[in-house]
């Protein structure tokens, strides 16, 4: 109990002790010969005649400066009264800063003493507590590509961005070196104002303001090289100093950046599939071809618009060029572009727009024309094809109108006003493709040659015709030759019938004997043949044989006789003519 | 038996392709060109054509708006007849709608007058005229030879050296027509677009374009390559390919 009761007692004492505080402060006790140390008499009373230390090695720079505060919490009321010197040391070592004292309700309270250890002079900058701001780790320039790796003539976005931290301030820039994009078609996009905003660079927070857009469009493949961007930029940072009124101090310095140079991969468009007629649009187009009227007279215009819309390379590719007949005058084009250049590339209308004169009366047509681009969506060649167009040229001067005939030399082509198209033809005579050809063919020489071999025939029959008419008695004999083959050959056809038969035959023989024995038919007695036959060296049996021949001719066609017996007569006949024949000379 | 077979199937084949050639009237008379085409198609299949037949094509084409085969089957036509003024005059409409212009070099004077005359007629018709030149210079011979009057001798006398003159103008006027007809290559240029080049290779420098139904003439043959004339002298060499030979 008792020991409790001391215990409260002393801690009573204690506090009361402790309700008077008087200390002294330093900023830091080790410090360079070139820095300053603040050092503050803190006391929480209102104590009086403050006697301020000797400060030996010291300088005082600023102060005394005394503060007084006083405010209560929770009823409570608590008061600090300072008293504040900034000091310079004046020499190296191991300084102490002596008590001060206040004296209070008649009491002098003192503060501790306070050792201070003063180094050689510290390098400004390595100062932890100088807070001078380098440019160089506040601001950066980046150039922004859409796309490392695109195709020939695909789209792709450079923009330029600077980011700053916030403490830091920019009055200006310059550009230094404008990049350069060879090999590239280019385009700036516009930056009315510069607007700064905020994003997120190397994990931190900083500012920045996009300085320049640029749509590229590359004309090669391979590897290209985009130039850098270099600024001059005036920069405010901020010093430790402060104005007279608090506020920091800031210095003008200068700085310059540069975006690194940046390498694009640029693909080729792939062969496969490539359309003869491509001509180098990329991107995503629509394709139309327009005739003002397509129903007009001769002499009027016309104007064919050939127009290209959508997006892509739309300034570096050329439209098909339209292919009309040679009546119709078609004149060099007037090209217009429409076309808008965005961060996702150029889009709008191109269009050539063709004036067309016919100069004929009738219908022409304007061929199908037909506009390929690689789509960069599908990675593939595409083709449109716009319709084939009807020209009517409804009316008009006749084509011989010496107005119509513009040009010198189509005179073929004149067709005169009553001349119209004509309708097929109904009738036909079909003959075989393979027909040979008439000259040339065997039957073409042998009718060509004919007469000529001919001539020689004629000549040689009318001199033979002349020679026979002369030689009546060589007719004469040809005759009777004549008459005996025929009386033979009808004998023979008459074998069945007994009578006429014999009379053939006996005439036959007559005229044998005529035509041989150059004898008249009144000479003709069975002694006087007989005799002629022998002196021709006639076979004396032959002649024996042909008077009983002709005897028995005579009998015969009055008597009884038999088929066979004909048949063997006309055997005999034959027989002994052809022994006649032979034997007489 | 057999014979009758045959002439039956002739004059089945024969019957056919008339036919079939007034199939393709009818279906032109209905405006349905593309069929009429094939019919008349099926005519030149069986190995039958008339220059009546090429016109009618002609006219499908150019209706069809088909430049090159249209010109290409009146010229066709124009060769079986040269003579038709139907055909010349449809071929001028078809030849308003071909796209390239060349002028045509008339050839004047003498040798103009020689083929004027050498052309009225068909080659194979001079030979029929030398033919019957070559008759009756043999009647005139008959007649000189045969005749008892002297003043008709004398008349078939000078008559036969007369003819004789005739029949080898004749024979030669149709030997020389042969030659011009098969010197003479006319073709069409079939491709909507042809390069013509200085020498037969790819590579070689495109002197002028040329565009369907423009009519050449082939002088020369090297592979794939035709040495072109045009109507107005230029010389060229094209690939095979962009013409077809009308002959």
């Amino acid at each position: 109990m008792k020991k409790f009761i001391i215990a409260i007692l002393f801690i009573m004492c204690n506090s009361l002790l402790a309700q008077i505080q008087f200390e002294a402060k330093a900023s830091k006790t080790s410090l360079g010969l070139n820095e300053r140390l603040r050092i503050d008499f803190v006391m929480n009373i209102d104590g009086d005649n403050f006697n301020q230390p000797s400060f030996e090695g010291f300088r005082v720079i600023a102060g005394p400066s005394q503060q007084v505060s006083q405010s209560w919490v929770n009823g409570k009321s608590s008061f600090e009264k300072i008293y504040s010197y900034y000091l310079l040391p004046i020499q190296k070592g191991n300084l102490v800063i002596k008590q001060a004292s206040i004296e209070y309700n008649g009491q002098i309270y003192k503060t501790s003493p306070i050792k201070i250890n003063v180094t050689n002079a510290v390098e400004e900058p390595k100062d932890p507590n100088d807070t001078q701001i380098s440019a160089d780790d506040n601001i950066y320039l980046v150039a922004d590509i859409s796309k490392t790796n695109p195709y020939i003539n695909e789209p792709i976005t450079v923009v330029y961005k600077l980011y700053f931290s916030y403490n830091i301030g920019i009055t200006n820039w310059r550009e230094l070196d404008k990049p350069k994009y060879n090999d590239f078609w280019s385009q700036n996009i516009d930056i009315k104002q510069l607007v700064g905003e905020e994003g997120m660079f190397k994990g931190e927070k900083y500012r920045f303001v996009v300085l320049r857009k640029t749509v590229l469009y590359p004309q090669k493949s391979g590897k290209l090289i985009i130039e850098p961007l270099s600024l001059d930029i005036d920069v405010q940072l901020p010093t430790n100093h402060r104005d007279m009124f608090g506020r920091v101090v800031v210095t003008n310095g200068n700085k310059r950046v540069s975006a690194g140079a940046k390498t694009i991969a640029v693909k080729s468009l792939p062969e496969a599939g490539k359309p003869i007629d491509f001509s180098g649009a990329v991107g995503k187009f629509d394709f139309k071809v327009i005739p003002s009227k397509t129903n007009l007279k001769s002499g009027e215009s016309l104007d064919l618009i050939v127009s290209v819309t959508g997006s892509g390379n739309m300034k570096l590719f050329n439209l098909p060029r339209p292919v009309v007949p040679n009546s119709l005058e078609m004149y060099d084009p007037v090209h217009s572009e429409k076309v808008n250049t965005t961060l996702a590339g150029m889009s709008g209308k191109i269009s050539d727009s063709y004036t067309i004169i016919p100069q004929f009366k009738g219908n022409y047509p304007i061929k199908p024309m037909q506009f390929s681009y690689f789509d960069l969506g599908s990675g593939t060649y595409k083709t449109i094809s716009s319709p084939e167009i009807m020209i009517n040229v409804l009316d008009g001067p006749s084509a011989n109108d010496p107005v119509a005939t513009a040009t010198p030399g189509t005179s073929k082509n004149i067709i005169s006003g009553s001349e119209q198209f004509k309708y097929i033809k109904l009738k036909s005579k079909l003959v075989s493709i393979n027909k040979e050809d008439f000259i040339g063919s065997n039957i073409f020489y042998s009718l060509l040659f004919f007469p000529f071999l001919v001539l020689p025939l004629i000549v040689i029959f009318k001199k033979k015709k002349d020679a026979i008419d002369g030689d009546v008695f060589g007719n004469r004999i040809k005759m009777n030759n004549r008459l005996a083959k025929k009386y033979l050959s009808e004998a023979k056809k008459q074998i069945n019938n007994k009578e006429p038969f014999y009379v053939a035959l006996e005439k036959a023989m007559h005229n044998f004997l005529k035509a041989k024995l150059h004898i008249e038919t009144s000479d003709m007695s069975k002694t006087n043949i007989q005799q002629l036959l022998l002196s021709r060296n006639a076979g004396s049996q032959t002649v024996i044989d042909f008077i009983e021949l002709t005897e028995n001719c005579e009998l015969a066609r009055f008597a009884q006789s038999s088929s066979a017996s004909i048949q063997q007569d006309f055997d005999k006949a034959v027989m002994i003519i052809s022994d006649l024949e032979k034997q007489i000379t | 038996m057999k014979k009758i077979i045959f002439i039956l199937l002739l004059s089945t084949q024969f019957f056919f392709a008339q036919s079939s050639f007034e199939k393709g009237n009818a279906l032109y008379q209905k405006g349905q060109y593309e069929q009429a085409i094939s019919a008349y198609n099926s005519v030149l299949a069986s190995k039958k054509h008339s220059a009546e037949l090429y016109f009618n094509l002609g006219n499908c084409y150019y209706k069809l708006n088909k430049v090159a085969p249209a010109i290409y089957n009146y010229e066709k036509a124009l060769v079986l007849n040269p003579n038709d003024t139907e055909i010349a005059n449809n071929l001028k409409f078809a030849q308003k709608l071909q796209i390239d212009e060349i002028k045509v070099i008339p050839t004047v004077g003498f040798s103009k007058m020689v083929h004027d005359f050498a052309s009225i007629f068909h080659y194979n018709t001079w030979a029929w005229i030398s033919i019957g030149f070559s008759i009756l210079f043999l009647l005139f011979f008959i007649g000189y030879y045969f005749s008892q009057i002297a003043l008709y001798k004398r008349i078939f006398f000078f008559g036969m050296f007369a003819l004789i003159g005739l029949l080898l103008i004749s024979v030669s006027v149709a030997i020389s027509e042969k030659n011009d007809f098969e010197n003479e290559k006319p073709a069409i240029v079939f491709a909507e677009m042809a390069f013509v080049k200085s020498e037969p290779q790819n590579a070689s420098n495109t002197i002028f374009t040329l565009h369907e139904g423009t009519k050449v003439y082939v002088k020369e043959t090297l592979e794939n390559w035709k040495k072109i004339q045009l109507t107005d002298g230029t010389e060229g060499w094209i690939e095979k390919t962009a013409i077809k030979e009308v002959k």
